[in-house]
């Protein structure tokens, strides 16, 4: 079920088109990556989503209803830009936050010892925030976006200053998320990162909306076979197969791009009986790939 | 509404248990006391001590007079003077002179009067001590000395001194204020002038020290990146707000603990005080405006305090935005004695109406005369629409500004900002 929705939002701050005719729909129980590199609008398309800031043209719904400041209490959202009150206790921080968020004050205690916990922050509750570490300080900001339950969870690099464990905790936690029926929106330039996790993926550069679908489809559509291959004998006999693409050779290992619609198994034939074959690794593009493809205008007809 | 108060009880909080903030609040009643029983202690233990002074006199007949009229006491009724005459003739007067010199220069004598045989004509008595700058007493001798010398001119002429003195008697005036509605009060220029301005000095310092800790804490949150945060759950107007109000309620706090303070000590220390009450005599009505006229002092300058937090980076950045708003408060005080000796001309009555100045101006009038009070009206409603509208306006600016990081906008930008929706 829908329950965001971007028509044609733009946004300038003088000559910059920050945002330009961006839309997206975001539905429940789904998480979405929000990709692009530094400067490609993304931290202003979230604070659109977030009334912070008004387009300047375009609508956004939420909830059915058009973005108003009421609805920011179902949003759960991590700022990319991360700041606490150095000098507050950390159990009265998260209390405020929650209290900002609605939630009614019987309730915040509870839900702070319990995401306390899961952070295993809980013997810290009485310390102030500027005692922790960074790594810390960020695991409380996640816990304020999450403190209040929200529908809607916005997290803006979530996990840049994270150690690999807690990036599993917080990964798992989005799964649970989603399993909960919320509806997740990552946005990150760690497109890596977002591959593993995201079901659909919107990509903006330069302001632009420049990519949009579900990540599989991304990947068939304008993602390239290409074929790793380590063998002996003469590489040339690889370069002048009529339905590879390009290839990048370093003597006996080599980096294959095959055409669409052919697949690694026509390319082993073609060579099995000419060179000797080490090892084979046959992976799609990543992401990044494709991104850097589109943006630089690459090559690719898709 | 809720999450303003959320605001407004954090800042409070924070604000309230600062070391800055109890030090300064304890501090001040301290400074008061100092202020005003220092003086009195000071002059406590000044006046103990007893003033040796010896006379030489070069005449026949000012020593017995001199002495006669130097029947001072202390507080605790021993005679302030110890006058003694010394003795000498005209062949050793150098060397007794010498030798009291040196008295002086050994401590064992305050003071040597020297008085020419010839005083009448004359008229100059030297005196010796080490300290010639204690003004009561050097003005206690050349009184005294000035009248018994023109009284005996007066005698020597064959004039009764008694006669003459009666002749010449000079006029006081006695002022006494007359107000409608006010008790009759005796007061002049000097003391007009100085309860006025103490009044409307407080005003003034307080407004800027609240206003610039709202401004000073705006523009850590925008170095801290708190901000979205905030944002996330509430409005920038509920966080300008919030801000606003809770640092006034500190304000508030720290006002009430020091009236109660002063007040406690005004009723305790009764005759401690030197500047008795006579310069601080406030009736509830001044009281009242006073409260009303800071308030809304505060509020229209700490929204502009805010509007320059939020467009700065930093507190250097932020001072050359604050002098202009700082002189608004200044004009005022400059213009305090025209105001004191004019409080109803046609140029403190256009002050008191412009809401960057009434706070000061209108309170400073109705301290001093009855303006009408359609006037006191509409200075108050002319300082609520500007506050309103300035909040309006300032609410947009801050909604950019906070979020704003780097170069300061210029005047455009911020019409630019207030344009946007």
């Amino acid at each position: 079920m829908e329950i965001l929705q971007a028509e044609n939002i733009s946004k300038s701050f003088g000559e910059v088109h920050a945002v330009k005719n961006v839309d997206f729909t975001i539905s429940k129980g789904k998480i979405y990556g929000l990709l692009g590199p530094n400067g490609a609008g993304k931290t202003t398309t979230i604070r659109m989503i977030m009334n912070i800031i008004v387009p300047d043209s375009g609508k956004i719904t939420l909830f059915g209803q058009t973005m108003n400041d009421r609805l920011k209490a179902r949003i759960g959202y991590l700022p990319e830009e991360r700041g606490i009150y150095p000098k507050m206790k950390l159990h009265d921080f998260l209390r405020f936050i929650g209290e900002l968020h609605d939630m009614p004050s019987a309730h915040i205690d509870s839900k702070i010892s319990y995401w306390l916990k899961r952070f295993e922050l809980a013997d810290a509750a009485s310390f102030k925030v500027q005692e922790l570490s960074k790594g810390n300080q960020q695991k409380v900001q996640l816990i304020g976006s999450f403190l209040h339950d929200p529908e809607l969870v916005i997290l803006d690099e979530p996990f840049s200053g994270l150690d690999p464990v807690n990036v599993n905790l917080v990964k798992e936690i989005i799964l649970e998320f989603k399993k909960q029926d919320k509806a997740i929106i990552l946005s990150t330039h760690m497109m890596d990162a977002a591959e593993k996790i995201c079901d659909h993926v919107y990509m903006i550069d330069k302001g632009v909306k420049v990519l949009d679908g579900e990540l599989n489809e991304i990947q068939q559509r304008y993602g390239h076979n290409a074929v790793q291959l380590e063998y002996k004998g003469n590489g040339d006999v690889i370069k002048d197969l009529p339905f590879v693409e390009t290839i990048n050779d370093f003597g006996n290992y080599i980096e294959v791009q095959l055409k669409d619609g052919h697949s690694v198994n026509e390319l082993l034939k073609a060579i099995v009986d000419r060179v000797e074959i080490f090892r084979v690794e046959s992976r799609k593009s990543t992401l990044n790939e494709i991104f850097i493809n589109l943006v630089t205008g690459g090559s690719n007809d898709a | 509404m809720r999450k303003i108060w959320s605001i407004i009880k954090r800042e409070y909080k924070e604000a309230v248990f600062k070391k800055s903030f109890i030090i300064i609040t304890l501090l001040m009643p301290v400074l008061m006391i100092a202020l005003s029983v220092l003086p009195t202690l000071l002059m406590m233990i000044e006046t103990k001590k007893q003033t040796t002074i010896h006379v030489m006199d070069q005449t026949d007949w000012l020593f017995e007079n001199f002495s006669q009229s130097l029947k001072d006491t202390l507080k605790n009724g021993i005679p302030k003077f110890v006058v003694s005459k010394v003795s000498f003739s005209e062949n050793d007067f150098e060397s007794v002179l010498a030798e009291e010199k040196l008295l002086i220069e050994q401590e064992k004598l305050a003071v040597l009067l020297v008085v020419p045989k010839d005083i009448d004509s004359v008229g100059v008595v030297q005196f010796y001590a080490r300290n010639v700058g204690d003004f009561s007493l050097t003005s206690r001798i050349k009184d005294t000395f000035s009248k018994l010398v023109s009284n005996h001119r007066l005698r020597e002429s064959g004039i009764q001194p008694e006669l003459i003195n009666k002749l010449i008697k000079p006029v006081k005036l006695k002022t006494i204020k007359v107000i409608k509605g006010r008790k009759e009060k005796e007061g002049g220029f000097l003391q007009e002038y100085f309860s006025t301005f103490i009044f409307i000095f407080i005003i003034y310092l307080t407004i800027i020290l609240y206003a610039t800790a709202i401004m000073r804490s705006i523009i850590q949150e925008k170095t801290s990146r708190i901000v979205e945060t905030i944002l996330s759950g509430a409005n920038s107007f509920q966080f300008m707000a919030g801000k606003i109000l809770g640092q006034g309620a500190v304000g508030f706090t720290q006002y009430i603990i020091w009236v109660v303070f002063g007040l406690t000590l005004l009723f305790f220390s009764g005759n401690f005080l030197p500047v008795s009450s006579q310069y601080f005599s406030f009736s509830p009505i001044i009281f009242f405006y006073f409260v009303v006229f800071f308030i809304l002092g505060y509020f229209l300058f700490s929204t502009i305090y805010a509007a320059i937090g939020a467009i700065t980076n930093s507190e250097q950045e932020a001072q050359s935005l604050v002098t202009p708003v700082v002189l608004l408060l200044v004009i005022p005080l400059m213009l305090i004695g025209f105001i004191v000796k004019n409080p109803d001309s046609t140029v403190t009555t256009v002050f008191s109406l412009i809401p960057f100045f009434s706070p000061i101006v209108m309170f400073a009038r109705i301290n001093l005369a009855n303006p009408p009070i359609l006037e006191i009206l509409l200075s108050i409603v002319l300082l609520i629409i500007t506050i309103i509208g300035l909040i309006w306006l300032v609410a947009k600016i801050f909604r950019v500004g906070i979020l704003m990081y780097g170069k300061r906008p210029t005047l455009p930008e911020l019409v630019k900002w207030i344009k946007y929706h």
